[in-house]
């Protein structure tokens, strides 16, 4: 039987199929691993500890800049059609729950972040493999690591989604995720500790960053460190969806 | 209503009122305060700035040199956002077509007041540099040849980014074509300085790495001289492009 909920699931499921998100969840990924290659390529020097120098030079960056305006992006994306025509007024008179909404829209943007650690993980092996001969695979850590990742996307889907929701201007909650994820670098760079994950753009970062030894990491991955980016992006992830509920019952049809 | 044709300077005009509505100001002022809280950041943090006998204008322009590409490429493509998917929401095109300014008058228009926030951030954000390293201590001779070439030809690249962007944001009504190319754009910038010259050349954004006034070479700090003569080619093909592309929008039937 199909619940009100998995229907809007399914409603933004088709909407995606019909956008252009691929463009954003498959080259931003392969952009960024090709590219750290490519300098290492033309630098002339070896990738000194094999997967783990190709992993630190692929991911550290994507985490920091690239990964969180993609999701703002896209979930400026997911909320394109509500702020065109009449769609918002539409919404506004449907039957389905003002969370279940909220919720359908950040589960979508969530799970095209998701998509992306994906393609993120086999450019990174596929590069090792095909253009340094890296031997073996990847460690199995950096698998962990990935579906960290996935989690650690939905406080920012959340808040990324929560912005596109309130605001109808499709580059407005972009320029917001490039302040809240240079924030997040900043802060992660003073090494502050566990303080910085209050902010979404830092848990999805500091997931990034687990196992490197880059901004303050301790170079292993840890459970408590693991634990931390789960307990603080799903505590956000919450916090995010039950606010952007909020707003949303308390909005009116545009006249 | 007399039913007269908008003159150029009107046109004009009526951006410039625009930018108020649209918060260009804003993104604006992200745009210095970006550049120079991160020269600052990679001034203050550099180990040859922690020297006293060591402190010149090379560490804070190495800084800048790094800032730009990081801030410019994904802020230009949303100050274009901004200013011109405001024409496909509100049926700005046809609009303005029925007052006379046809489609490719008013890109141009876009441009020219675009370029004027352009060039007011670039002269603040290099004042400011100035100003702060004078603060932090920097006694040395200005280098002003080198620093005006520098400010000169990122001033150049900037503009022919937007006036790409201007045409990206115009041609395609999603706004995720615009943003999503200046985020891949910001990763060449960064990436740039690593890449060959000649690789450089090939995309507007790998320009930045081409008018970089300084940069480290492993621990090493080196001054580079800007390639002005890369720039201008680039600024005279780019000019001609956009003339060419918006005279075409001219002749097409307004959406």
């Amino acid at each position: 039987m199909t619940t009100p909920f998995s229907a809007a699931l399914g409603a933004e499921l088709t909407k995606l199929r019909r956008s252009l998100s691929w463009s954003v969840v498959v080259l931003l990924p392969v952009v960024v691993v090709l590219a750290g290659s490519f300098t290492t390529v033309v630098s002339g020097q070896q990738l000194a500890d094999g997967w783990h120098t190709l992993w630190l030079r692929s991911v550290v960056f994507y985490g920091l800049l690239p990964l969180p305006l993609g999701l703002g992006i896209l979930a400026s994306l997911a909320w394109r059609p509500e702020h065109r025509g009449g769609s918002w007024n539409a919404l506004m008179s449907s039957p389905v729950p003002s969370l279940y909404v909220v919720l359908a829209k950040t589960l979508v943007v969530a799970l095209l972040g998701a998509v992306m650690q994906l393609v993120l993980l086999v450019t990174v092996v596929l590069t090792g493999k095909l253009l340094f001969g890296l031997a073996g695979m990847l460690p199995g850590r950096y698998l962990v690591i990935t579906v960290l990742l996935v989690v650690a996307v939905l406080p920012v889907a959340g808040v990324q989604s929560a912005l596109s929701m309130a605001v109808r201007s499709f580059a407005t909650p972009v320029a917001v995720a490039l302040v809240g994820a240079g924030t997040a670098a900043v802060l992660l760079a003073a090494e502050l500790g566990g303080v910085v994950l209050v902010l979404p753009w830092a848990v999805t970062a500091r997931a990034t960053q687990l196992a490197t030894g880059t901004f303050g990491d301790s170079g292993e991955l840890t459970a408590g460190g693991a634990a931390a980016v789960v307990v603080a992006g799903a505590l956000l992830t919450l916090l995010a969806v039950a606010l952007a509920t909020r707003y949303l019952e308390r909005r009116d049809v545009h006249t | 209503m007399s039913g007269r044709r908008v003159g150029t300077g009107g046109v004009v005009r009526n951006e410039v009122a625009k930018l108020r509505h649209l918060r260009v100001g804003l993104v604006a002022g992200l745009m210095v305060l970006g550049m120079v809280a991160l020269t600052l950041l990679s001034t203050l943090t550099s180990a040859v700035f922690a020297d006293p006998a060591r402190r010149s204008w090379d560490v804070p322009l190495a800084g800048l040199s790094l800032a730009v590409p990081l801030v410019c490429p994904l802020l230009l493509a949303l100050v274009a956002s901004r200013m011109v998917d405001v024409e496909h929401q509100g049926g700005g095109w046809l609009l303005n077509a029925t007052s006379g300014t046809t489609p490719g008058v008013l890109c141009r228009a876009k441009l020219v007041t675009g370029a004027g926030v352009v060039v007011v951030v670039t002269a603040v954000t290099h004042l400011s540099v100035w100003a702060l390293g004078r603060l932090a201590g920097i006694d040395a001779p200005v280098p002003v040849g080198l620093w005006l070439g520098f400010a000169a030809a990122g001033l150049a690249v900037n503009l022919v980014v937007l006036a790409l962007h201007v045409v990206l944001s115009a041609t395609v009504d999603n706004q995720l074509v615009a943003l999503g190319t200046g985020l891949l754009g910001t990763v060449v910038a960064v990436f740039g300085s690593g890449f060959p010259a000649w690789s450089a050349h090939l995309t507007p954004w790998g320009y930045y790495s081409l008018v970089a006034a300084a940069g480290y070479e492993g621990q090493d700090l080196v001054r580079t001289s800007p390639s002005c003569f890369s720039v201008l080619v680039l600024t005279v093909t780019a000019a001609a492009l956009f003339g060419l592309v918006t005279s075409r929008f001219d002749r097409q039937e307004t959406r």
